[in-house]
C-alpha cells in the first residue's frame, strides 16, 4: 500500500460541469432537441449505477452535471451512429475509490472513467486499471506528456495568468515576476485556497525557468523559498476556492492579477469588458483529464480501447472545447480550433510551447506537507 | 412532590425527545472524538500534528481574536441599546425591540450578503465615497479582519442586546433615584448605581457571543477572503479538500474542549441556568 | 421629558446602532431593483428583471418550496417532541430533569461545523446522505432547544396545585398533560414551533454537509448563488425574505403594543 495522495484535481471537472451548466442556462450552446429536454428537466441521465451494464453496450463515466450530456451529445451518441453500440454516460463521479471497490467486488458496470493522473497513478499500484491498448488507441493522437501506461489523455486544463489592464493603468504583467511586483502592478491577486497548480508560478517568480521549477520544488530550499513568496504577497491576496469564485473576483473588479483555471478564462474573455481582460499562458502549468478502463469492464477490453480512440477525433475535441472550455488533448486538433478560441487553448502550440506539465508525482510526494506550509504562508 | 409511579409516567414524556437527541446528536460527536484517534491510524498523530502546526495555532489565534473584538463591540454597542430601551423609551419601546430582533429572523447568510455588497471593492460604500469624491481609491473592506469583524458585528448585536436587556427588566428605578435624590449627578448614579447592577446581564451577552463567535463559519467564510481563516473554515478546509477526517476531527474536538472550558470559566461569573436554560 | 445631555448622549447612540442594525440588511432591497446584470445600484431606472429571474427558474422555485415544507414538518416534531419533553421535565422539576434539560440545549452551543461533521458521519451510515428525511431529521434535532426553551419559559407561570388538584380528583397523568397543562404550555409551544421553522427554514452549515445533488434548500441555492455568479437574483430572494420579515414584524408589534412594559 503506498501514501501517494490522491492528487487527481476533481475539483476542476466538477467545476467544467457547473461551467457547462451555467452555458445551458444561459442560452448559449444552442444545440436543438436534445437542449431543450435536458435544461427544462434539469436531470442528469445517470445510470442506476447497481444496473449491470449490457454486453454490448458501453458505459462512460464522468463527473455529472451538464458535463455528462455534452460528453453524451459530442462522444458517446456520434459514437453510437458511426458503430451502432449504444453508449451511456453516467455522471456519478468516477473516483479513484470507487473504481477500486467495484473491480475488488467483482461487480463492473463502469468501462470508460474520466480520471485524473493522480488517480491513474494509484490505481495502477493497485492493479486495478486496464494497460491501455495502444494498438487501438492512437498514441500520436494525443500530447505526449498525456500518454501513460494505464491511462491516456481525454482533454487538457491549465493554470493560467489573468489581468484586468485596466485595473493597472494598461499594463497587463508579463510574467510571474511581474506579478509579484506590486509597486509598477499596484492591487489585488488571486491564487487558489490549494498549492496545487500555484506554487510552480511561485518559483517562476523568483527567476526561476519553467523546465526547471520542479527540480527545484524537489529540494527542501527550493519549496521553502516558494512559499516564502506567498508570504511576501499575502497582503495582496485573495484566496479562490471554487472556479466561480475565481471568476467573480475578476467580475467584481476585487482582483487586478490572478492565477486561475484556463476554463474560467475563457468565460471571462466573454464576461469582460473589452481591455478589461488579458489571459497569458507563459509560465502556465498544463494538466490532462485521463480515460482509464477498470479491469474486467463488462464491455470488453477492445470495446472500451475503441470509444477511447474515438474520442480521440479532433474535430469532437474542438466541439468540446467549444461547449466546456477545456483543451484537446489531441494536438492534431489545434489547427481546427477556430482563430478567436485558439489563444484560449492550452493546447494549441504557441500555448504548448509556454507551459509545463502539472506533475502529479510531485504532487503525490509533497501536496501534504506544501499545503500546510501555504496556509501559514498565507494567514500567520 | 410526584408519587414513584408518577415518576416513570413523566419520564416517559422526557424520553422520546432525549433519546432522540442523545442517539442522533451526542452520539455522533463522540463519533468524532472516535475519528481523530483513529483515522489514519490509531493513535494520538492529529493531536500530535497539530500542535505542532503553526498554521493551526494561528488560526486559533485569530479565531480568539475576532470572538474577543466582535464581543466587545457588541457589548459596547448592544449596551446603549439595551439601557435606552429599558430606561428612556415608553412610547417608541416596541419599535426599538422590533428593530432589535428584526436581524434575528433574517438569516444570516443573507445579513453576510449584504455586506457583501456594501463592502466590495466595487461595492455600495466605495461607489458612493468615490462618487461623492471623498476617496480616490476604493478602501479595502472586504476580504480581511475590519470587514469580518464589522459583520460579526452585526450579526451578534441582538444576541448581547437580549440578555443584558432581560436583566435590566429587573433592576428597580428605586436605587438609582435614591442617589439621584442624595445628590448625584446622572452619570455618576449611572456608573456607581446603575451599572453595576448590570453586570449579570453584560456577562451572559458576553458568553453568549464570544462561544457563538468562535465557532462561527458562514460570515467569516464569506467576507474573510481565504486569509481570515478561523478554525471553523479550517476544519471545513481540512474535511473538504483534503479529505483529512483525522485532522479535521481532531481540530473539532480541540474547538468543542475550548467552548466548553470558556463556558465553565463563566459559570463562575455568569448564572448559566438563567442565561442558557430559561428563556432569554 | 428632562433631556440632559446624558440622555442625549446615549439616545443618539442607541439609534445609531439601531441604524446599523437595520440599514446594511436593507441594502438589498434597491439592489434587487437594479437594471444592470450585475449586484449593483441601479443605475438609470428600477427594474424588475431579477424577480422576474427567480419566479421564472423552477430551480430557484423548487428550492423554496422545499425549504418551506421541510420548515413546516420540522416545525411540527419539534414542537411535539419538545413540548412533551418539556412538560415532563416540569412535572419532574428535579437534579435529574434539569440534566436532560441540559442535554437538550447543547445544540446551541455546539459549532455548527463540528455538529455537521457529526451528523454527515452518521448520516452516511444510515443512508440518509441527500434526502429529505436526512435534513428533517438534522433539523428536529437543531430546532428542539428552542422549543424546550420556549414552552418551560411558558410552563413557568403555570401554578402547580392546578395538575396536582386534576390528579387527585382522579385524572390520569394523560389527561392531566393533555387537558390541564399542555393548554398552559400553548404559548410556548407557537413561539417555540415559529423559532423551529425558521431555524430549519434558515439553516445553512448542515445541509452543505449533508446534502449533495437531490436535495436543495433556500439557503443552499442562495450560498451556491454567492459562490457561484453573485448575481442579482440573490438580492431579490433575499429583498422578498427581508420584506416578508419586516411585515411579520410590523404586525408583532402591533399586537403587543399594550402589552410589553
Amino acid at each position: 500500500m503506498t501514501d501517494f495522495q490522491d492528487t487527481t484535481d476533481h475539483e476542476v471537472k466538477a467545476d467544467m460541469a457547473e461551467i457547462a451548466a451555467h452555458k445551458y442556462r444561459e442560452g448559449r450552446l444552442t444545440r436543438r432537441g436534445f437542449l431543450s429536454a435536458m435544461a427544462a428537466l434539469g436531470i442528469l441521465p445517470a445510470l442506476g449505477s447497481k444496473a449491470m451494464a449490457q454486453a454490448n453496450e458501453i458505459v462512460v463515466v464522468n463527473w455529472g452535471g451538464r458535463a455528462s450530456e455534452v460528453l453524451q451529445e459530442v462522444m458517446a451518441d456520434t459514437y453510437t451512429k458511426e458503430t451502432g453500440i449504444p453508449v451511456t454516460v453516467d455522471g456519478s463521479g468516477p473516483s479513484g475509490g470507487k473504481i477500486r471497490a467495484m473491480v475488488e467486488s467483482g461487480a463492473v458496470v463502469w468501462d470508460v472513467c474520466d480520471s485524473g493522473m493522480g488517480t491513474a497513478l494509484i490505481l495502477t499500484e493497485q492493479g486495478v486499471i486496464q494497460p491501455i491498448n495502444y494498438d487501438i488507441v492512437d498514441k500520436s493522437k494525443v500530447l505526449d506528456q498525456a500518454a501513460y501506461s494505464h491511462g491516456v489523455g481525454n482533454y487538457v486544463y491549465s493554470y493560467v495568468m489573468a489581468s484586468n489592464p485596466k485595473l493597472l493603468g494598461g499594463n497587463a504583467p508579463q510574467s510571474w515576476e511581474d506579478v509579484w511586483n506590486t509597486k509598477d502592478f499596484p492591487g489585488m491577486r488571486t491564487f487558489r485556497k490549494s498549492v496545487r497548480g500555484m506554487l510552480e508560478s511561485a518559483t517562476m517568480a523568483q527567476g526561476i525557468p519553467a523546465e526547471e521549477v520542479y527540480d527545484v520544488l524537489n529540494t527542501e530550499d527550493g519549496l521553502k523559498a516558494g512559499i516564502d513568496k506567498f508570504r511576501q504577497l499575502r497582503e495582496n491576496i485573495i484566496v479562490w476556492g471554487s472556479g466561480s469564485a475565481s471568476q467573480n473576483l475578476f467580475l467584481q473588479e476585487e482582483v487586478a492579477i490572478g492565477n486561475i483555471w484556463s476554463t474560467r478564462a475563457h468565460l471571462l474573455r466573454d464576461q469582460m469588458e473589452d481591455g478589461s481582460f488579458e489571459v497569458s499562458f507563459k509560465g502556465g502549468v498544463i494538466a490532462p483529464g485521463v480515460w482509464v478502463v477498470p479491469n474486467n469492464n463488462p464491455a470488453g477490453s477492445d470495446e472500451a480501447m475503441k470509444f477511447i480512440a474515438h474520442a480521440q477525433d479532433p474535430e469532437l475535441q474542438v466541439q468540446w472545447l467549444e461547449m466546456i472550455g477545456s483543451g484537446p488533448a489531441n494536438p492534431q486538433a489545434a489547427e481546427l480550433v477556430p482563430a478567436e478560441l485558439q489563444k484560449y487553448n492550452p493546447s494549441s502550440p504557441e500555448n504548448l510551447a509556454q507551459q509545463i506539465f502539472y506533475n502529479d508525482e510531485w504532487y503525490a510526494k509533497n501536496q501534504v506537507r506544501a499545503e500546510e506550509m501555504y496556509v501559514d504562508a498565507l494567514i500567520n | 412532590m410526584p408519587r414513584l409511579s408518577d415518576t416513570w409516567r413523566y419520564w416517559f414524556l422526557v424520553l422520546p425527545a432525549l433519546a432522540i437527541m442523545i442517539i442522533f446528536y451526542i452520539w455522533p460527536l463522540v463519533g468524532i472524538w472516535q475519528i481523530s484517534v483513529t483515522e489514519p491510524a490509531l493513535g494520538l498523530d492529529n493531536y500530535t500534528r497539530m500542535f505542532e502546526s503553526s498554521a493551526v495555532t494561528t488560526s486559533f489565534v485569530i479565531t480568539f481574536r475576532i470572538a474577543f473584538l466582535t464581543t466587545i463591540g457588541c457589548l459596547i454597542l448592544g449596551y446603549s441599546v439595551a439601557y435606552v430601551i429599558s430606561n428612556f423609551a415608553r412610547r417608541v419601546k416596541p419599535l426599538m425591540v422590533a428593530l432589535v430582533l428584526l436581524p434575528f429572523w433574517v438569516s444570516v447568510l443573507i445579513r453576510s450578503f449584504s455586506w457583501i455588497v456594501l463592502l466590495g471593492r466595487s461595492g455600495i460604500v466605495n461607489d458612493t465615497l468615490r462618487g461623492a469624491g471623498i476617496i480616490d481609491a476604493p478602501l479595502k473592506l472586504m476580504h480581511n479582519e475590519f470587514g469580518v469583524i464589522l459583520a460579526m458585528i452585526h450579526v451578534m448585536l441582538p444576541f448581547a442586546v437580549l440578555p443584558i436587556m432581560a436583566n435590566m427588566r429587573g433592576i428597580s428605578p428605586a436605587y438609582v433615584d435614591a442617589a439621584r435624590g442624595l445628590g448625584a449627578s446622572e452619570l455618576t448614579a449611572f456608573r456607581k448605581v446603575y451599572f453595576p447592577q448590570t453586570l449579570p446581564g453584560v456577562m451572559s451577552g458576553a458568553l453568549l457571543v464570544f462561544v457563538l463567535s468562535l465557532g462561527f463559519y458562514i460570515t467569516p467564510a464569506l467576507l474573510g477572503g481565504g486569509r481570515v481563516l478561523m478554525i471553523s473554515e479550517y476544519i471545513t478546509y481540512q474535511i473538504q479538500e483534503f479529505l483529512n477526517w483525522g485532522l479535521g476531527s481532531a481540530l473539532s474536538v480541540a474547538l468543542l474542549v475550548l467552548t466548553a472550558l470558556v463556558i465553565l470559566v463563566a459559570a463562575r461569573f455568569v448564572n448559566l441556568r438563567s442565561a442558557l436554560l430559561e428563556r432569554n | 421629558m428632562r433631556t440632559s445631555a446624558f440622555r442625549i448622549f446615549f439616545m443618539t447612540l442607541a439609534w445609531m446602532v439601531l441604524a446599523f442594525l437595520l440599514l446594511p440588511i436593507l441594502v438589498v432591497i434597491p439592489v434587487s431593483l437594479t437594471d444592470t446584470s450585475y449586484i449593483g445600484l441601479p443605475k438609470e431606472e428600477l427594474s424588475l428583471q431579477h424577480y422576474a429571474a427567480y419566479f421564472k427558474d423552477p430551480r430557484w422555485l423548487a428550492a423554496t418550496w422545499t425549504s418551506i415544507w421541510v420548515g413546516l414538518v420540522v416545525a411540527a416534531c419539534a414542537t411535539a417532541l419538545g413540548t412533551t419533553f418539556a412538560i415532563g421535565c416540569w412535572y419532574l422539576s428535579n437534579r435529574a430533569s434539569t440534566v436532560a434539560r441540559w442535554i437538550l440545549i447543547t445544540p446551541i452551543l455546539v459549532p455548527p461545523v463540528v455538529q455537521s461533521l457529526g451528523f454527515y458521519r452518521f448520516w452516511v451510515t444510515l443512508g440518509l446522505i441527500d434526502t429529505h428525511g436526512g435534513v428533517i431529521l438534522a433539523h428536529t434535532l437543531l430546532a428542539l432547544p428552542y422549543v424546550s426553551i420556549s414552552v418551560f419559559a411558558a410552563l413557568a407561570n403555570l401554578d402547580r396545585r392546578i395538575p396536582q388538584a386534576a390528579r387527585s380528583l382522579g385524572a390520569s397523568v394523560w389527561q392531566t398533560s393533555w387537558q390541564v397543562v399542555m393548554p398552559a404550555a400553548y404559548p410556548g409551544m407557537i413561539t417555540g414551533a415559529i423559532f423551529a421553522f425558521i431555524v430549519s427554514f434558515d439553516e445553512i452549515v448542515g445541509v452543505l454537509f449533508i446534502t449533495v445533488r437531490n436535495v436543495s434548500t433556500l439557503p443552499k441555492k442562495i450560498w451556491e448563488g454567492i459562490q457561484e455568479s453573485i448575481d442579482p437574483t440573490i438580492a431579490s430572494v433575499a429583498t422578498m425574505l427581508v420584506l416578508l420579515t419586516l411585515v411579520a414584524t410590523a404586525i408583532a408589534i402591533f399586537r403587543n403594543r399594550d402589552l410589553r412594559a
